[in-house]
């Protein structure tokens, strides 16, 4: 009786924890690391991606009715995709790393987690200096940081290059956010780049002095806390200002609209800009269907919805940005192959730590 | 003889010093043994041992002729067919009255179950609170229905742990005379552990005193307490 | 000592699995602490010049106000609910323990989406009364703003366990203070904080580990702590070693404190009586004092609860049409789905070990009680790459056996949701572990040694007896797992199978691109599936007692 019950016990959690195990796998991947004859023919493509847009997710099913090629999505953040891939190394299911700064794309193929791709239609889609050197990876949307004002305060004639938010002028005046967030690293990244470390160094030092307070909150709310009167200027990305354009929240457009958006260092180095893109895993299993998703998405009808629907500019130079960014003018972009971006990542955060950027 | 102790040795662990040395003792059927020490002197331990609670070092018991316990052998307290009334009764607080005393009862058939409930509440004097739970009932109510669920499978010895430290004054003097009645009216051989000498004078046949994990001194009441 | 006398005391079915299960839950954090032994590098030098100090400086901060505001506010809450009567009441004795159904993180964007310029509350004084304010007052994202989203969030944890205790006191211990002239805060003060201290500094240590392990609301309020430091060593600078070390100083922290917690519980011993216990009877206040308590009671529901509650409904309308779809079924569904079955898994291995800790008393066996807890100790993403690590090492051994055996469709284990639930059982453990350890702790050993004495066996008994009398206990644990779970992102994000998403990753989905808004309606799935858990665990208790 004893051992009957203890073996009912046991068998319970093994049995759930066997339910648990298989309860997925029919939805899941599917592919196992079955031989690579029948994963050919498979009819998926296995996404990781740090992207959440529920336009990503439009397209992608798109995608789907088009080829019917199903895609199977992990949601996550990059660095911790990265990771995941890391560990799994040969054993992985993903075919594709998609994530939303350049920096980690470079990261991803100094770590040998993506392969070369060679496509006639990608070289076409995506210009020479949003891909990798030796087509790692794609660039598939483009976002510019740039400096939003208080339309009140503010007149454009005063601003004029990311170096002059350090200037006198503009002490307790100026809002960024956190050292944390990767796009100010790239930003950092992409100035050791363009003028050294030094100049780099000397420009994280001069924006923490001129700081309107210590770095909180997203890029939003920088914007917000400029409408507030905190400071008078921040820095921030087109696509989270066109959000705030377009938010449910009436609020949130008011404060949009009593902000100009200035694009810097037109006479110099240009704006930075940096890029969503992907790349096909260096163990992808569906590798054929990974690039036919890659070439789907720099097509001009996938590059039209990235711009009409989720504010972001087309790398496919066939493609006009949506009416809004339009809007805001055309403006000259840094002069620089992304992939430096992830080269000083480790030495931008460094500089931006000693410089006490919180 | 229904028990017997031999050359017993046993050591809580973490203590150096041994908590019972080469204790030995036997006991004749329907005997009432007490014994009787301060706190200390090992005398619940004793109890333990017989039960099964605890495993000897050393020695040997045996209990209606089976070896309980040798080098070779031990015997899992609930195949001992040994019962114990516990110093705070241990009633089980989610079972009713009934429930505790037919908990013991899996041995017999089932149709036995209540004729032996019926019959061991008639001899604890608890007719009627059959279906009453044990919070529900006073400490000295309390105590015989752990005196039932002990009785009611027939143990061949019944231990009690200082059944009375739990009861004012006036019941225990009224209890323990009520007891020794039961039992000897059931015949049952049973050890008392107390360190009171009234208690072991008023129950016992024969009194073991014990210090030190050492038997000091054993004979009846009159001889041992004066 | 002889071996017949050892195997009576270590070797029984219930010491081989929890041997078993304790190895297991190890193995993820033991595959990463095998690097801590790794050389320091540069970037260790660079944390600690400018960082560590810092780093330090503002975890002991926001855990020590935290910890101290969550017991004075759990303590006097329990205090007021169990000795007091006043409107609603018992509503309240529930609705307190509402504020645990929100996520800190939830809870933080939230409190930030009415405060901000243009939430709520600056808006309304803009637009309805002209009225300016200084921005800098509703400033809420910086460690003052961490520890009350913490409080308020968290005080729940002191809250259930000093009530369960209070309600189990004698009446005539407070009487009696009474009658020797005590005023209710000397009372408060003299009597009921030191008696309660063992269920006091078992919240309070729930409450402090859950902050030391936080991410999601110091990384979102931009504030440095230990964890962030973390992951910007981990994932910034690609360096596991420094990223290992870090996490090891927080484990530290965890083992000091919960060494504490041993030393300042002492030897204290529970035990269950049958005597009765004439239960503590609320009494009635004047009618000042009534409307002050209620006052207070009121506020911190508010606080903790009706605010982020409603303001996640009005987003939720406003955001409703856009977001809302039949997927979210299947998010409920996969919710519930996962944190059921870890937290009957969960109860079932703390019952294990936990009756397993109470027959054997050796000390190896208090080691095993130690290990439970160490999953809870590690930030989530940490242990998430050790239990990664485990099921591919796992996984590439099987398929060896499998090969060698012929068998052609492998199960892969890293890629179904067992290694999902695999972490969060090894996260979770000590939450189901604590309440089932303390009703063992409670009832003692006299009821399995008469429940033996009666010819039943240590198994039979377990069924019987133990499991009977320690149910509450279960199904306190059950719930507590079961909201955890509901409410866990870390390890979620970085383990989730393809395609499946919970209500918690859908709606950091929403929040991590800043979508506050339309994040609300997965975050008010969560807190009213965690409020109904709530609920029904309150009911079911009830319903025991009578």
């Amino acid at each position: 009786m004893a051992n009957k019950k203890f073996g009912f016990l046991s068998g319970l959690l093994s049995m759930s924890l066997l339910l648990a195990a298989c309860g997925n796998n029919n939805e899941s991947a599917g592919t196992g690391t079955a031989s690579d004859e029948e994963t050919k023919d498979a009819g998926v493509v296995n996404l990781y991606t740090s992207r959440h847009y529920e336009t990503d997710d439009a397209l992608f099913d798109q995608f789907t009715e088009e080829t019917g090629i199903e895609v199977n999505v992990v949601k996550g953040e990059e660095d911790e995709l990265m990771e995941r891939l890391t560990r799994e190394g040969e054993a992985t299911e993903a075919d594709l790393f998609y994530t939303a700064d350049a920096g980690r794309l470079h990261w991803a193929k100094e770590k040998g987690l993506l392969q070369s791709v060679e496509s006639d239609t990608l070289n076409a889609n995506v210009p020479e200096n949003y891909r990798d050197v030796d087509n790692q990876w794609f660039g598939l949307t483009k976002r510019a940081r740039i400096i939003v004002y208080a339309k009140d305060r503010v007149q454009p004639e005063d601003l004029s290059t990311y170096e002059a938010l350090t200037e006198e002028q503009w002490n307790k005046k100026v809002l960024i956010r956190s050292s944390d967030n990767v796009y100010n690293q790239s930003l950092v990244a992409s100035f050791i780049s363009l003028n050294g470390a030094d100049a780099a160094k000397e420009w994280a030092q001069g924006i923490v002095n001129n700081m309107a307070r210590d770095p909180e909150g997203g890029d939003r709310d920088q914007a917000k806390a400029v409408v507030a009167g905190i400071g008078d200027a921040a820095v921030m990305n087109t696509y989270y200002f066109g959000q705030l354009l377009n938010s449910e929240d009436a609020e949130e457009v008011k404060v949009a609209e009593q902000l100009g958006v200035f694009f810097p260092n037109q006479e110099t180095t240009g704006t930075h800009v940096n890029v969503s893109g992907a790349g096909v895993t260096k163990h992808a299993k569906n590798k054929e269907n990974a690039i036919k998703f890659l070439e789907f998405l720099s097509s001009e009808d996938a590059q039209g919805q990235f711009s009409e629907a989720n504010f972001e500019y087309p790398v496919n130079p066939n493609v006009e940005p949506a009416e809004l960014l339009a809007s805001w003018g055309e403006f000259k972009a840094q002069d620089l192959n992304l992939s430096e971006l992830g080269k000083y990542n480790a030495d931008a955060l460094k500089l931006m730590n000693e410089a006490g950027w919180k | 003889m229904i028990m017997q102790l031999h050359d017993v040795t046993f050591s809580y662990r973490n203590t150096k010093e041994k908590t019972i040395q080469h204790l030995s003792m036997e006991m004749e059927k329907g005997e009432i043994l007490t014994i009787l020490g301060q706190s200390g002197s090992g005398k619940s331990t004793v109890l333990r041992l017989i039960a099964g609670l605890e495993v000897p070092e050393a020695g040997m018991i045996t209990i209606n002729g089976s070896t309980m316990f040798d080098q070779k052998t031990f015997v899992q307290p609930e195949n001992r067919g040994v019962g114990m009334v516990f110093q705070d009764y241990a009633l089980f607080p989610h079972m009713t009255v009934a429930g505790n005393i037919k908990f013991g009862l899996k041995k017999m058939k089932r149709a036995e179950h209540d004729e032996r409930l019926a019959s061991v509440i008639e001899l604890v004097g608890l007719k009627g609170f059959e279906k009453r739970y044990p919070h529900e009932l006073s400490g000295g109510q309390q105590q015989r229905v752990a005196l039932a669920r002990a009785m009611a499978p027939n143990p061949s010895i019944i231990l009690f742990d200082e059944p009375f430290s739990n009861l004012d004054a006036d019941l225990q003097i009224k209890i323990r005379d009520e007891l020794r009645t039961i039992l000897k009216k059931a015949g049952i051989t049973s050890i008392f552990v107390t360190h009171d000498q009234a208690d072991a004078r008023a129950i016992a046949d024969r009194v073991i005193l014990m210090e030190n994990g050492h038997i000091l001194k054993t004979g009846t009441p009159d001889l041992i307490l004066c | 000592m002889n071996v017949i006398r050892f195997i009576r005391l270590h070797v029984n079915s219930w010491s081989i699995m929890s041997i078993i299960f304790t190895l297991l839950i190890l193995s993820p954090a033991l595959s990463i602490f095998f690097q801590i032994f790794e050389k320091p590098n540069e970037n260790w030098a660079h944390i600690q010049e400018f960082l560590l100090k810092n780093y330090i400086q503002n975890t002991l901060m926001i855990v020590f106000f935290t910890g101290l505001f969550s017991i004075l506010i759990g303590v006097s809450l329990a205090w007021f609910v169990t000795a007091y009567r006043f409107p609603l009441r018992r509503f309240f004795k529930w609705g307190l323990i509402l504020p645990l159904a929100i996520p800190p993180y939830i809870g933080a964007y939230t409190y930030h989406g009415i405060v901000n310029y243009t939430g709520v509350l600056q808006s309304t004084l803009r637009n309805e009364f002209n009225i300016t304010a200084n921005p800098a007052y509703f400033d809420i994202m910086n460690i003052p703003g961490a520890i009350f989203i913490f409080t308020i969030f968290l005080y729940p944890y002191v809250y259930i366990i000093t009530r369960a205790y209070l309600e189990q006191q004698s009446a005539s211990l407070i009487e009696n203070a009474r009658l020797l002239g005590s005023g209710p805060l000397e009372l408060f003060f003299r009597v009921i904080m030191p008696i309660s201290r063992t269920a006091i500094i078992g919240g309070a240590s729930l409450v402090i580990l859950e902050v030391l392990n936080d991410y999601g609301v110091v990384s979102y309020f931009g504030i440095q702590v230990i964890t962030t430091a973390i992951f910007q060593a981990w994932f910034g600078m690609s360096d596991v070693a420094s990223a290992i070390k870090l996490a090891g100083m927080l484990m530290a922290i965890v083992f000091l404190i919960l060494f504490l917690e041993k030393v300042l519980r002492g030897r204290k011993q529970y035990s269950y009586s049958n005597a009765k216990v004439r239960p503590l009877e609320p009494i009635s206040l004047s009618r000042e004092k009534t409307i002050l308590l209620f006052g207070y009671v009121m506020f911190i529901f508010t606080a903790g609860f009706l605010i982020p509650f409603v303001q996640l409904f009005q987003w939720m309308m406003m955001t409703y049409e856009k977001v809302v779809s039949p997927d979210f079924l299947q998010l409920i569904f996969n919710s519930v789905y996962v944190s059921l079955i870890s937290a009957f898994i969960i109860m079932i291995i703390a019952l294990v070990i936990g009756n397993f800790i109470r027959l054997s008393d050796s000390p190896w066996s208090k080691a095993v009680s130690r290990v439970t807890v160490l999953g809870y100790s590690i930030p989530g993403a940490v242990i998430a790459i050790g239990v990664l690590t485990f099921f591919l090492w796992l996984d590439r051994h099987l398929n060896t056996v499998y090969t060698a055996l012929g068998i052609d469709a492998p199960i892969i284990l890293s890629l179904g949701l067992g290694m999902l639930i695999f972490a969060y059982v090894s996260r979770f453990l000590a939450i189901g572990f604590n309440p089932v350890d303390a009703g063992f702790d409670k009832i003692g050993r006299s009821f399995t040694e008469a429940s033996r004495l009666l010819g039943t066996s240590l198994m039979r008994t377990f069924f019987k007896v133990d499991l009977p009398m320690i149910r509450g206990a279960v199904f306190g644990g059950f719930t507590l797992v079961f909201i955890e779970v509901m409410k866990e992102l870390p390890l979620t994000l970085l383990l989730q199978p393809f395609n499946f998403y919970t209500l918690s990753t859908k709606a950091f989905q929403y929040a991590n691109d800043e979508a506050v808004h339309e994040a609300a309606l997965a975050s008010m799935l969560i807190i009213l599936i965690s409020g109904l858990s709530i609920f029904v665990f309150h009911a079911v208790l009830e319903k025991e007692k009578k």
